[in-house]
């Protein structure tokens, strides 16, 4: 009898189909449109609820590191995303690229005497360039090398704004404060008719601009979590946003529509 | 920490020509608000006071909102923006710094016996000249300390400032410069100016002090 009943309540309790969890994924700001469209698809077939942290990946790595509850982690960036593995804090076996960028320089749309190129922007015309604070933004991390490989870093050096995050540099741009600002390809797209991209880093300027994914270690939703992480890197629903919005997906699909 | 230097310089000048703006500004409205009463007084009166609680990230909005490049003074100025800008920084820390100011400049004015201020005016003296030779001197404890107060709360200035002045690497204010370090994830780089700010602070209140005592002290 007792044997009865216990076969019962393991199959009620296993029958339960979508034992809805509810999860936090911190990923770089600049993938905050693409995700938000995703997850509501997701959510909605899934029962999942996603809460997600939206900041520099410098940020997101640091709450990360200081015990902060979340479950996915998506970089902007190699760097912190290996630093959390090293420090064990993340699953080296669930790291996973999802999608990858171009960096592009941008300026105002309604700008009177714009830089042409980006080694333009040691000239005169040039009053001040916004990038992501190298260190923690993965952006400007990009950026610098970029102006490193063009030998601009000392002119442009007083001319410099430094956004917390790439989209602050966007939002730079938007409003006319700067006379240009290198973000992400997807961002300049993101801003639409407000700003003007006026030239692309070659690849070989920077290092490669790609989203690596990682569960936290300490997560208490990591199936949820790897379910979806697996979700954004092979769906393709997940992927055709992300197309959509101008990322290139993993297998090498190139973005949809010329950057210039 | 060898950035202190000019972070500091930079502070200091800010703080400096806040106070000079402040001073132009408050020290005739306390003049005339210790003296006379008219409708709306205490609304006025509450606009100048107004910094002293409202969020600096309101103040950094409106500043934004009023003098950025698509401000709703940019055309009127010539697409001219006080956002990243010297001037940005003077007006955020002066706004702030205004209502330390005028608090002890009014009382300091309204404690001015007004019959020595209408014999000067029987002597032949015009407005001008009773305010600037007699009210004035008389009034100075409230003034100077005032002064005082207004820099110290203009140096310190950095809510507002961060938004409208931002971040730029080759010209961070002393506020700004811990923010920045914080930022990076490197606290300790931000000692130094730290105890600057701390040692001016204190400084600074101690000075307003002693010259806002009166015979007590």
């Amino acid at each position: 009898m007792t044997r009865l009943i216990r076969l019962l309540l393991f199959l009620l309790v296993m029958a339960d189909p979508a034992s809805a969890e509810s999860f936090r994924v911190g990923a770089a700001i600049s993938l905050r449109d693409a995700l938000g469209e995703i997850a509501e698809r997701y959510q909605a077939s899934s029962g999942d609820s996603i809460e997600f942290v939206f900041a520099s990946s410098g940020q997101i790595a640091a709450q990360i590191t200081s015990g902060s509850s979340i479950d996915l982690f998506i970089s902007s960036a190699n760097k912190q995303v290996d630093a959390l593995i090293d420090a064990n804090l993340a699953d080296r076996t669930t790291r996973r690229v999802i999608a990858a960028n171009r960096i592009v320089l941008i300026v105002p749309v309604d700008a009177a005497n714009p830089p042409g190129s980006i080694a333009a922007l040691a000239g005169d015309s040039v009053q001040r360039l916004a990038i992501g604070e190298p260190r923690t933004v993965p952006a400007g991390e990009y950026a610098a090398q970029v102006l490193a490989s063009l030998k601009l870093t000392d002119a442009v050096a007083d001319k410099l704004v430094y956004g917390k995050n790439v989209r602050q540099v966007l939002s730079y741009v938007e409003r006319g404060e700067v006379s240009a600002g290198i973000v992400y390809a997807t961002d300049a797209r993101q801003s639409g008719d407000k700003v003007r991209v006026v030239d692309r880093a070659d690849d070989g300027m920077h290092d490669p601009v790609v989203y690596p994914s990682v569960v936290v270690s300490a997560s208490r939703h990591s199936d949820a979590a790897r379910k979806f992480q697996i979700y954004l890197a092979e769906s393709p629903q997940a992927r055709a946003v992300l197309t959509k919005k101008g990322f290139a997906v993993s297998d090498g699909a190139e973005p949809k529509a010329a950057d210039r | 920490m060898t950035d202190l230097g000019p972070a500091l310089w930079l502070s200091l000048r800010i703080a400096l020509v806040a106070t000079v703006v402040a001073g132009v500004v408050a020290i005739p409205l306390a003049f005339v608000l210790a003296r006379r009463q008219f409708p709306g007084k205490s609304l006025a009166e509450g606009l100048i006071l107004m910094p002293m609680v409202l969020p600096p990230t309101v103040l950094g909005y409106v500043l934004l909102m009023a003098f950025g490049a698509k401000g709703w003074f940019s055309s009127i100025l010539g697409g001219y923006s006080i956002v990243f800008r010297f001037e940005g920084a003077v007006l955020a820390a002066a706004i702030v710094a205004l209502p330390m100011l005028y608090i002890p400049a009014k009382a300091g004015f309204a404690s001015v016996e007004r019959e020595l201020e209408d014999i000067a005016r029987l002597f032949g003296a015009n407005r001008l000249q009773t305010f600037w030779h007699v009210s004035v001197p008389l009034a100075r404890r409230g003034l100077i300390s005032g002064l005082v107060l207004a820099f110290a709360r203009a140096l310190g200035e950095f809510g507002a400032t961060v938004m409208v002045f931002g971040w730029q690497p080759r010209r961070l204010t002393l506020p700004i410069s811990i923010y920045a370090d914080y930022e990076q994830g490197n606290l300790s780089h931000a000692t130094g100016a730290v105890i600057a700010l701390s040692a001016l602070s204190l400084g600074l209140i101690m000075l307003y002090n002693a010259s806002s005592a009166g015979r007590q002290a």
